[in-house]
């Protein structure tokens, strides 16, 4: 059996103390909840700010009529892995571009 | 006896007492049969006022039937319309939902990605059509709580062949609002071009800088486990940060040196070491981002002249980055810096190590109301073989068909070992569309 070297160790550990143990905590509702919709009235404006200051980071700013509700659900989704978007800025951001597609 | 004077001539006094006593005996034979009729009206009367009474009575009692008929009624059609409303209104909750459940179902399944088409010359060679690709991009996912995401690369070798490639295929799971757990084949956090700039879309520029290509200074892609996120610091600033464990690159030999480090992402891994990396970036205004990103593990030869090599000697990798970016009204500014740092090995079949670097600075104004863009770029990329190094000025003019359609002209300026490819200016033209 091939030894495991102990930054590996301590890479897999990190990733499942981390990972998982932020899982579980979520699971117990002890952390923020993940994204889903929010009805806060504000939540649009805070939207259209986070989409502002985000997408065009990297790239142009894509019309919000160009996808329907739940393709920019899937998109935000991408996105939000690839531009690192916190939880919030996700749920802002989809509820500005659903509100305005 | 003596008759008086005022007596009727020719009328004898017996006649007028008797026709006197005729109307009496008339009058009193007529009296009863007055009397009889003079009872029965009375008692017609009687009868009639009784029967008006009793049809008034019957009247009313009609009237107070329709009324309540009347209610009766009303009150039954009022129900019977609230009925129907309460259905009316189950219904179009019914299609409500249903409508909602359409637009956001559980489940959603989206295609996405991109596609260019291109032409480029050298100054002093044949043009060629020498782009056309397409990088679809499937996205699926489950609730709110599981993406997972693919992206194939596809495109046409200068032997016209279709080349496919998985440029990534990751299961990401969102734990909470800061984290994400990535698990598969995922383009490398190091840097930004890589991961978030390189889409023919995005890339401001027909071509990569020098060294952000495959198998140079920049890692591109990696197998194995990530565990990445952001938060905000306070209203205007956040961190964002990446990490991970994976198999790493591997090393080839090409007529005795290393070619390059091929770092597409592989499911084997040679050294049995896993190489672990991150990012880690401040953005302490909106626009303004500072990324630092750094990886370590080891390495190996797996080929050697197309042969394979089999259990040589595990060598140090060692991976730095930095990049910055900021945006301020039409202009794009950007810079990175990335190194990879293969170590000599003596047990090796090829002992010597070798590094890789490049950076690159980036600067991009958009004007004629964002449908134009100018580009400048630099790029000083560094290999431990001449004919790779290169040093490179690209000049381009983009226009935007929309935010995510651009036709792009530009004409890079090389400097490069004299006689190679890395020497020859360009002019490149490309079309390129995100979807």
């Amino acid at each position: 059996m091939k030894k495991l070297t102990l930054k590996t160790i301590f890479a897999l550990t990190l990733t499942v103390l981390l990972g998982f143990g932020e899982f579980l905590l979520e699971r117990q509702g002890q952390a923020a909840p993940v994204a889903t919709q929010s009805d806060e009235p504000t939540q649009f404006a805070r939207g259209a700010k986070a989409w502002a200051n985000t997408c065009a980071r990297c790239h142009n700013m894509r019309d919000p009529k160009e996808l329907v509700d739940d393709q920019w659900r899937a998109t935000i989704a991408h996105m939000r892995i690839r531009a690192n978007l916190t939880g919030g800025e996700a749920r802002d951001i989809l509820a500005f571009l659903q509100g305005v597609n | 006896m003596k008759m008086t004077q005022n007596r009727i001539p020719g009328a004898s006094p017996f006649r007028g007492s008797f026709l006197a006593a005729l109307a009496v005996f008339v009058l009193a034979a007529a009296m009863p049969a007055l009397a009889q009729d003079l009872a029965q009206d009375a008692t017609r009367m009687e009868e009639l006022e009784a029967r008006t009474a009793a049809i008034m009575e019957e009247l009313a009692a009609l009237r107070a039937e329709l009324e309540l008929a009347k209610k009766e009624t009303a009150s039954v059609e009022i129900e019977t319309l609230r009925t129907e409303v309460a259905q009316i209104a189950e219904i179009a909750q019914r299609a409500e939902t249903s409508t909602l459940a359409r637009d956001n179902p559980i489940s959603v399944t989206h295609l996405a990605g991109y596609a260019a088409a291109g032409y480029s010359t050298t100054k002093d060679g044949t043009g060629s059509f020498d782009v056309a690709n397409f990088n679809p991009i499937f996205h699926f996912q489950y609730a709110d709580r599981i993406l997972w995401e693919s992206e194939l690369e596809i495109d046409v070798g200068d032997n016209g062949e279709t080349e496919v490639g998985l440029e990534y295929s990751t299961i990401d799971i969102f734990l909470n609002d800061n984290f994400a757990f990535v698990a598969g084949k995922f383009i490398s956090p190091i840097g930004q071009f890589r991961q978030n700039i390189h889409p023919s879309w995005i890339n401001k520029a027909p071509s990569a800088p020098p060294g952000f290509g495959h198998d140079a200074a920049a890692p591109a892609a990696e197998v194995g486990f990530q565990l990445r996120g952001g938060a905000l610091v306070s209203e205007t600033s956040k961190i964002t940060y990446s990490a991970y464990v994976g198999n790493g690159p591997v090393l080839a030999v090409e007529d005795g040196e290393l070619h390059g480090i091929e770092s597409g992402g592989f499911t084997g891994d040679a050294d049995d070491e896993k190489v672990v990396g991150g990012r880690f970036s401040l953005l302490p205004i909106p626009k303004l981002e500072f990324g630092l990103s750094a990886a370590f593990g080891d390495v190996a030869i797996v080929e050697n002249d197309g042969m394979e090599v089999e259990d040589d000697a595990a060598r140090s990798y060692d991976v730095f980055g930095a990049d910055a970016a900021y945006q301020w009204n039409n202009f794009d500014l950007r810079a990175e810096y990335v190194h990879q740092k293969i170590g000599n090995q003596a047990l090796s079949i090829l002992p010597e190590g070798g590094t890789w670097k490049t950076w690159y600075a980036q600067g991009a104004y958009k004007f004629a109301q964002a449908k134009w863009e100018g580009v400048l770029r630099y790029t000083d990329y560094h290999s431990p073989h001449p004919e790779q190094s290169q040093e490179q000025v690209l000049v381009g003019l983009n226009y935007l068909l929309t935010a995510n359609a651009v036709i792009k002209l530009a004409y890079e300026y090389n400097d490069g070992l004299n006689g190679e490819l890395t020497n020859k200016d360009r002019i490149m033209f490309q079309i390129a569309y995100g979807y």
